[in-house]
């Protein structure tokens, strides 16, 4: 009796092992015979793999001709924002949805929901896709590498992914839908600055960070074009730093307003302080005798922008999911492959080039005033 | 070893007249007790749900799905090895997540500053055992409770990865590592992300359930002093357990690095809630002493399935978060009360039989009573 209970014990650590096997085995057949006798979607597991096989080592470098066939009918989109709940993404989704119907052939849209704005969040969503079997993946990246080999893997079985939003890796992606570019968003703000104090007065800028890139370098461009004497009633009289946060940007933008008695605009290139530092100077009261400008969810400051006393050099979110639709729509039909000078319909939004890295700029983003402010559902 | 192999064989094993158990050449663990068992349930649960998810969930037997399923809890299995044994020996370590993160940092600084692919992993494997020796140094030299430890721990080794690197990650992995992990086992589904694991379980079993090292883990979790007394070197032990969890961190963070094909500070960011769920899915009593690995494998295949079929049912990530941590109170419920339900149940008999055996639950593991009592261990039954 002595030498049963070992054994039972190893028993029943065999037993999960080998429980484990038979439902490995059990479950790996399923998914074999369900590929051999399921029509399509076999169809298409064969038809990307052989070349895939057949490429051996160079088929990362001709990944751009990785993604499957062509379609014609109804295609599935599944989006992976960078944060499920941001009310910025829902509304690209809603966009995407409108092209859709707009489209009439049935498309489905799977948005999912990582929780955290990180690469790795995103990595289970690339997979779940991926075990569905979408036709294309349109991925906002929280960064640039963390999908890198599941985006790879997805193309491989011939899903087409495009980036809208923000970028993945060049090599990740066919095409990335970019909402502006990026230097033009700076000089809009200036002009817009301009605008508000009809080319005379003094300004400050309200910025983000002091390591910000996109932020130093619009700062950089608007001083370059001060210097110049593109402006010559203007002058910048100070930058201070708002730090991504509410409150302190407040206090900053009232500062500003005390510290320089004689300031008509301030120019606010962040999107948590613009709103901010126009609710302070409401309340105080300075607004109006200080105007207010930069980038900014227009939908949170309408109500501001509708006095005239604030602008915002925005661009319309829902159009980004529009066209980030066509792009799939366009892509998945093989209309475009990525490389520069394919033109691709836009619906109601127009024709459009894919320029140079497979980039697509959405158009010029808008300085938002009383007449077009209702045009901005975000 | 074969000499004190624990035993708990009644002396007088007569079945109590309720029993369903056929007379067999006595019996020591009646047929009911064994079902009712929380491994057995656990098992015969895991089996249900994976029939569930074949049947209820499209796609879920896509062998891609499986594999990926797979890949998604390999560096979370790993840190799950030596978090039971801590939790057997009445100790916590809920800074893996963090330790796992600071040591694929560790290694994509290496691999960045020219270091080749084999010493970067040293250097993650050392950071990995000074982080497990710092927590073990707080626990068992300086006599702070673990939890508390590990919870400072967990912020302070998280934080270090933001100050290494600051807010981006570090890419250019080598492709060696990301080939290795994000490839399957020819022919199969099985990610070689999750080889490490089931190399390390049965090391892991044979330690816990097989050697001189195991038991003394189960009396200390089963108490503390009366180990101490008996000689068991409770601090050493302890100790090396800590170092063990961290090695493992190491491990996973490494994978973890190779998934991504990136060292960043958020990596295996929020892993120790499955990590702990399934340990406490897995039977390990929070009260020490409990618990084998058996169940925890189980509980592995439960969350694997689990999170498979929530994903593809295209549940948000807070959403899956939420049911995690249902599972984990449930199982604390339940593991809390099959232990009763089996003491109670043990309390008769020997009150029905008058017999010297210990009253411990023979439903959560045959080695723990044995070991927390170690003065009956030396009895001889032949």
């Amino acid at each position: 009796m002595n030498p049963t209970k070992p054994h039972r014990r190893r028993l029943s650590g065999v037993a999960v092992l080998a429980t484990l096997a038979l439902a490995v085995a059990a479950c790996g057949s399923d998914a074999d015979t369900a590929t051999e006798s399921s029509d399509a979607p076999a169809d298409d597991v064969e038809t990307t793999q052989e070349p895939a096989d057949d490429a051996g080592v160079t088929e990362e470098a001709g990944d751009t001709e990785a993604s499957g066939e062509c379609e014609s009918g109804p295609i599935t989109v599944g989006i992976i924002p960078k944060l499920g709940d941001d009310p910025y993404m829902t509304t690209v989704r809603d966009g995407m949805q409108k092209a859709a119907d707009e489209l009439g052939q049935g498309d489905e849209i799977i948005y999912t929901s990582p929780s955290e704005a990180t690469g790795a969040a995103q990595i289970p969503f690339v997979q779940q896709l991926i075990s569905s079997e979408v036709d294309v993946i349109a991925i906002a990246g929280s960064d640039l590498d963390s999908a890198r080999a599941e985006l790879a893997e997805a193309r491989e079985r011939g899903i087409d992914v495009i980036a809208f939003d923000s970028d993945v890796a060049t090599d990740s992606r066919t095409l990335f839908i970019n909402q502006a570019e990026a230097s033009e968003l700076g000089t809009k703000m200036l002009d817009s600055m301009n605008e508000l104090l009809d080319g005379e007065g003094q300004f400050a800028i309200l910025s983000s960070t002091q390591t910000a890139v996109n932020q130093n370098a619009w700062i950089a461009n608007m001083e370059e074009r001060l210097a110049a004497d593109e402006f010559p009633g203007l002058e910048l009289v100070d930058v201070v730093y708002g730090e991504e946060k509410a409150d302190l940007s407040a206090t900053r933008a009232v500062e500003l307003v005390t510290q320089y008695p004689d300031l008509g605009g301030i120019i606010i290139p962040a999107g948590i302080s613009l709103p901010a530092a126009a609710t302070a100077l409401s309340d105080s009261g300075d607004l109006g005798d200080v105007k207010l400008t930069g980038l900014a969810p227009a939908s949170l400051i309408s109500d501001f922008i509708k006095t005239g006393d604030v602008q915002d050099i925005w661009w319309n979110v829902t159009d980004l999911g529009y066209l980030t639709m066509y792009a799939a729509k366009a892509v998945s039909q093989c209309g475009v492959d990525g490389s520069a000078g394919t033109m691709f319909d836009g619906g109601e939004l127009g024709e459009f080039e894919v320029g140079d890295d497979g980039e697509v700029i959405l158009g010029p983003a808008q300085i938002v005033t009383p007449e077009n402010v209702d045009e901005f559902a975000f | 070893m074969s000499s004190d192999t624990p035993t708990v064989t009644p002396p007088t094993a007569t079945l109590p007249a309720d029993a369903e158990t056929p007379a067999r050449e006595v019996p020591r663990i009646g047929f009911v007790e064994r079902a009712t068992s929380w491994d057995w349930l656990l098992g015969a649960f895991a089996i249900l749900v994976i029939i569930v998810a074949v049947f209820t969930t499209d796609n879920f037997t896509n062998s891609f799905n499986l594999e990926s399923s797979l890949t998604r809890m390999a560096a979370k299995a790993l840190m799950v090895l030596p978090l039971a044994m801590l939790i057997i020996a009445r100790e916590i370590d809920i800074s893996v997540a963090s330790i796992g993160g600071l040591s694929g940092i560790s290694f994509g600084m290496s691999v960045e500053a020219g270091a080749p692919f084999p010493l970067a992993i040293v250097v993650a494997l050392l950071t990995g055992a000074a982080c497990g020796s710092l927590n073990g140094v707080l626990v068992t030299k300086l006599k702070l409770p673990s939890l508390i430890v590990t919870l400072g721990t967990l912020a302070m080794f998280r934080g270090l990865c933001y100050v290494l690197v600051g807010g981006s990650p570090v890419s250019g992995m080598p492709e060696p590592l990301t080939d290795f992990v994000n490839g399957s086992v020819p022919g199969t589904f099985i990610p070689y992300a999750i080889v490490p694991f089931l190399l390390l379980l049965p090391i892991a079993g044979m330690i816990l359930h097989r050697t001189v090292f195991g038991r003394r883990v189960y009396a200390i979790g089963g108490n503390p002093d009366t180990a101490r007394y008996s000689g068991v070197r409770t601090e050493s032990v302890l100790f090396r357990l800590f170092v063990a969890s961290g090695l493992a961190a190491a491990i996973a963070g490494i994978i973890q690095t190779g998934i991504t094909s990136s060292a960043s500070p958020d990596g295996l960011f929020g892993f120790e809630l499955d990590v702990v769920t399934v340990c406490f899915l897995g039977g390990i009593s929070f009260l020490g002493g409990r618990g084998r690995l058996t169940g925890v494998a189980w509980a592995l295949v439960v969350v694997i399935v689990l999170r498979s079929i929530l994903q593809l049912r295209n549940v948000a990530a807070f959403g899956q978060a939420a049911v995690v941590g249902v599972v984990l109170i449930v199982s604390l419920l339940l593991v809390n009360v099959a232990a009763k339900v089996g003491a109670a149940r043990a309390t008769k008999r020997t009150v029905a039989e008058r017999s010297f055996d210990n009253t411990r639950p023979h439903d959560i593991g045959p080695d723990v009573a044995s070991t927390a009592t170690p003065t009956h261990n030396q009895r001889s039954t032949s």
